[in-house]
């Protein structure tokens, strides 16, 4: 009998549990990565809380935001950079989350002040060279690239992209508009060919001796390294990582990074998704699949990430990245960098 | 008094004008919403004009005469071999040629995009020959000509179509001119036939110009930065969307151009077919040396636009067939399936309509009622997608004020199917309008005469003998929202996938050769629905 009352006793817990579990969240993301797959399965086996995502560009899914206003289906906005969250919560579409464990384990210049943001995963913008004609000692800075010695020997892609919008950020907040001006126009000198292609593009540019020097991702070549084409392996394996501005700054980063939208109706399952992102077991696997650094201070680096080593970052707060991305923009306009 | 406002009112109005203006006006809300910015200069306009515009307009400007050149270098020639003349492999070049309709531009580029990488030991070589200058000018050159090469070669098509069914219409009688005058029919092809298929020609070249002009995704990846990208970097990088709003004007304004002097072209002759067809076969047969000329002249665009990016899809696909193909697919592509056959019937029911008020109330407003609304293909498809989300999301709150807020038209299909009807009308106006202007006009008065209605004259009619250029404008819509990426991409609803944005998905991860399986059946949905087209009403009568 008593065995029959526990059993009772627990499956009406067990249906209770599903019933106010089953839940749903909607992630507007734009992240592309297998990864990213991985890690909602594992959520909803724990949670039983389902995820729907809708993929597209962030810069589009901002504006879905914004035109469905308060009847968005939306929970969370994901994307690859802190600029375009802040944009959102500068459009007033996110909403200031307090979780004493998000703060706790995000670093306090990887999320937004206010809890409107929080980066989960991070990344570097680093110079990839080839190692045979590029001298140990030559490479310093982001500064150092708009040297004359630089003619002809570096390859970037388009400024219509965010890293090199984030980076061009950075470059203001740290010397001001006219100097950036100047170094942008400079840098475009020195390159090899107008910029075009992928960050991958630009790594296999300097494997085959196109340019000297790449400015990119950490995780591209980490993506290179690990492909299943024998050719993309031997680029990614023969490219050397540098990362500038080691005595001084550091070198400039940022984050994937998710923020709770403002229309969202399930905001406890929202926070719990993030607090998720950030957990131990999620923190190792970005490493492991998408070669991206783990936000939390201690989570366990891949074999590849410890061969580049520890290095220093840019303190700056990423906030400001979007704070400044228009004028990013205006700077690489007038410095005639495509 | 009364009399005359009545006699005036009748003048201008007709009751199958209604449906009409009102389906136009709908189709216009969105691109209306986008265009209200228009008028006012954003803050960074003086910025642009000083800076990156000028660049912006050069780089479209040559990608519309370079693409459009090369496409109908490829096209006419083609066209004209195929319909007059007979030669080895003749009949299977006839359909295969359209083939490359089926390719999204973005897949071709991705296959095209390899070469900038195999010409780099080349390059590097020309620098330490020539020196830095003489290098960048190549890079710059190889680049240029590759993406004019590629996207002429998947486009072409569109001209291919056109004017090879005005070249089948008037094949008997070409021939039979040249005969009587002892002509030749090279000599007929430019003093007569190509003079004749103008208004196709200048049909099918708008719609290239149109894609060329709105394309993203291949002009991104090869670094010519157009019109299009500015729209977006505008708009998103610089924060203002008045200005991006006025970039979009100005490629409208291009485009709106075109339209009206194509219009003005097809206006100033009559081009209606009299009514009687050729029905015998008559073509004259190359054998030899020419014959192989003839087979080269279709060999070259279609090896261009088809046979090399399939190979290379096919190849790739071997390779990762395993890794990728998932069940996932087949539920993938019903949902493509769904979407474009859905869309290209409404879209197409709809350029009847419309086709069909203004051939029975031809007055001017009417007209420019049909040409307005089907603007939405002149608009780079992120911008009709902001219009339609801004229209959609004012509906949404007028909706959940009235009710609980649990009905929403936003991220449904519903919207997507909307958000393709203002985009593609132009797709499916254009063969019907010119579908309908070869129908001559004697007929629906004969039967209007003989006592039948309106409805009835159309139904029996006007149908019957369009019902080529139906099936033609169905699968031209369908092949084109199979293809679609930018409205699918950020109107759709959660967990919602076609095979268009997987392909991308794996492509924006690097994975290309995974691409190449979801790029393929793309292609093989594609290229079927382009072969029952050509079964239905390009073939020959015999």
């Amino acid at each position: 009998m008593k065995k029959k009352i526990t059993l009772l006793v627990s499956a009406a817990l067990f249906c209770l549990s599903t019933f106010t579990l089953a839940d749903e969240i909607t992630l507007y993301s734009h992240r592309h990565y297998e990864y990213d797959k991985v890690l909602f399965k594992k959520f909803s086996d724990e949670t039983g809380i389902k995820v729907n995502v809708v993929k597209a560009g962030a810069d589009e899914l901002i504006e879905r935001l914004k035109a469905e206003g308060d009847n968005s289906e939306a929970d969370l906005l994901m994307t690859v950079d802190a600029g375009r969250l802040q944009r959102a919560k500068a459009a007033g579409l996110l909403q200031p989350v307090e979780s004493k464990l998000l703060s706790e384990r995000i670093p306090a210049a990887y999320r937004d002040s206010e809890g409107s943001w929080f980066g989960v995963s991070m990344r570097a913008r680093i110079l990839a060279y080839a190692k045979d004609r590029v001298e140990l000692g030559e490479l310093k800075s982001y500064e150092d690239l708009a040297d004359p010695k630089w003619r002809g020997r570096i390859v970037v892609r388009s400024s219509s992209n965010i890293y090199n919008q984030s980076l061009m950020a950075s470059i203001i907040a740290e010397h001001g508009v006219d100097d950036a001006r100047v170094w942008a126009q400079a840098v475009r000198k020195n390159m090899a060919r107008p910029p075009q292609g992928s960050d991958r593009d630009q790594i296999r540019a300097v494997a085959a001796g196109l340019a000297d020097v790449a400015i990119v991702n950490t995780y591209y070549v980490g993506l290179l390294i690990n492909s299943s084409e024998p050719k993309d392996q031997t680029v990614g394996k023969g490219t050397g990582i540098f990362f500038p501005n080691q005595s001084d700054r550091g070198t400039h980063v940022n984050v994937s990074g998710v923020g709770v939208t403002k229309a969202s109706k399930n905001s406890e399952a929202a926070i719990r998704f993030i607090e998720f992102l950030v957990s131990d077991e999620a923190q190792a696997g970005f490493p492991q699949v998408s070669h991206e650094y783990p936000i939390v201070e201690g989570a366990p680096w891949s074999g590849l990430l410890d061969s580049w080593g520890e290095f220093k970052t840019d303190s700056l707060e990423l906030g400001r990245l979007g704070e400044l991305n228009a004028a990013a923009v205006t700077v690489f306009n007038e410095a005639g960098w495509e | 008094m009364v009399a005359e406002l009545n006699k005036y009112l009748r003048r201008e109005l007709d009751v199958w004008s209604l449906p009409t203006v009102l389906l136009g006006f709908l189709l216009l809300v969105p691109l209306f919403t986008v265009a209200i910015g228009l008028g006012d200069t954003g803050p960074k306009w003086d910025h642009l004009k000083s800076t990156v515009l000028s660049g912006y307009v050069f780089n479209t400007l040559l990608l519309v005469i370079l693409v459009t050149t090369l496409a109908t270098l490829f096209a006419v020639p083609a066209a004209w071999v195929i319909s007059v003349f007979e030669f080895p492999g003749h009949r299977v070049f006839a359909w295969v040629l359209i083939l490359p309709l089926a390719i999204p531009t973005y897949v071709s580029a991705f296959v095209y995009f390899q070469f900038t990488e195999a010409a780099i030991p080349l390059l590097v070589k020309i620098r330490n020959v020539w020196g830095i200058e003489v290098f960048q000018c190549a890079e710059i050159a190889l680049r240029y000509g590759l993406l004019t090469i590629l996207m002429a070669s998947v486009l072409y098509p569109y001209i291919y179509i056109s004017v090879r069914a005005s070249f089948s219409q008037q094949r008997q009688r070409l021939i039979e001119a040249a005969h009587t005058l002892g002509h030749g029919l090279w000599s007929v092809f430019f003093s007569v036939a190509l003079p004749l298929a103008r208004p196709a020609l200048v049909g099918g070249g708008s719609l290239v110009v149109m894609e060329v002009i709105n394309d993203y995704g291949a002009v991104h990846f090869f670094g010519v930065p157009t019109l299009t990208e500015g729209i977006f970097r505008t708009w998103f990088g610089l924060g203002d969307l008045s200005s991006a709003l006025r970039l979009a004007g100005l490629i409208m304004l291009v485009v709106f151009t075109i339209l009206f002097f194509e219009r003005a072209e097809r206006g100033r002759a009559r081009y209606a077919d009299p009514g009687h067809r050729s029905k015998t076969r008559t073509l004259r047969k190359l054998s030899g040396l020419q014959g192989a000329l003839a087979a080269g002249l279709c060999l070259i665009p279609l090896t261009l636009g088809f046979l090399f990016p399939t190979g290379q899809l096919v190849i790739w696909a071997y390779r990762s067939w395993g890794k990728v193909f998932r069940t996932e697919f087949a539920m993938h592509l019903a949902n493509s399936f769904m979407l474009a056959i859905v869309a290209a019937l409404v879209l197409t029911f709809i350029a009847l309509l419309f086709s069909y008020s203004v051939k029975l109330h031809p007055v001017r407003w009417l007209k420019s009622v049909t040409a307005i609304s089907a603007l939405g293909y002149s608009a780079p498809g992120a911008v009709v997608a902001v219009g339609v989300m801004v229209v959609i999301g004012s509906l949404d709150r007028m909706i959940a004020s009235v009710g609980d807020g649990a009905f929403m038209l936003s991220g449904s299909l519903l919207v997507i199917g909307f958000a393709y009807c203002v985009r593609f009308l132009a797709v499916s106006l254009q063969p019907v309008n010119g579908g309908m202007s070869r129908i001559c006009g004697s007929l629906d008065e004969a039967s209007r005469s003989l006592g039948r209605g309106k409805l009835a004259t159309l139904w029996h009619i006007n149908i019957p003998l369009l019902r080529g250029t139906l099936v033609a404008a169905f699968t031209l819509v369908f092949v084109d929202i199979l293809k679609e990426l930018p409205l699918t991409m950020i109107l759709r609803p959660a967990n919602f996938e076609t095979m268009a944005t997987t392909a991308f998905s794996l492509a924006k991860e690097g994975r290309i050769h995974e691409c190449a399986v979801p790029s393929l059946i793309l292609l093989a949905a594609g290229g079927l629905g382009l072969v029952t087209i050509h079964r239905l009403i390009l073939t020959p009568q015999r």
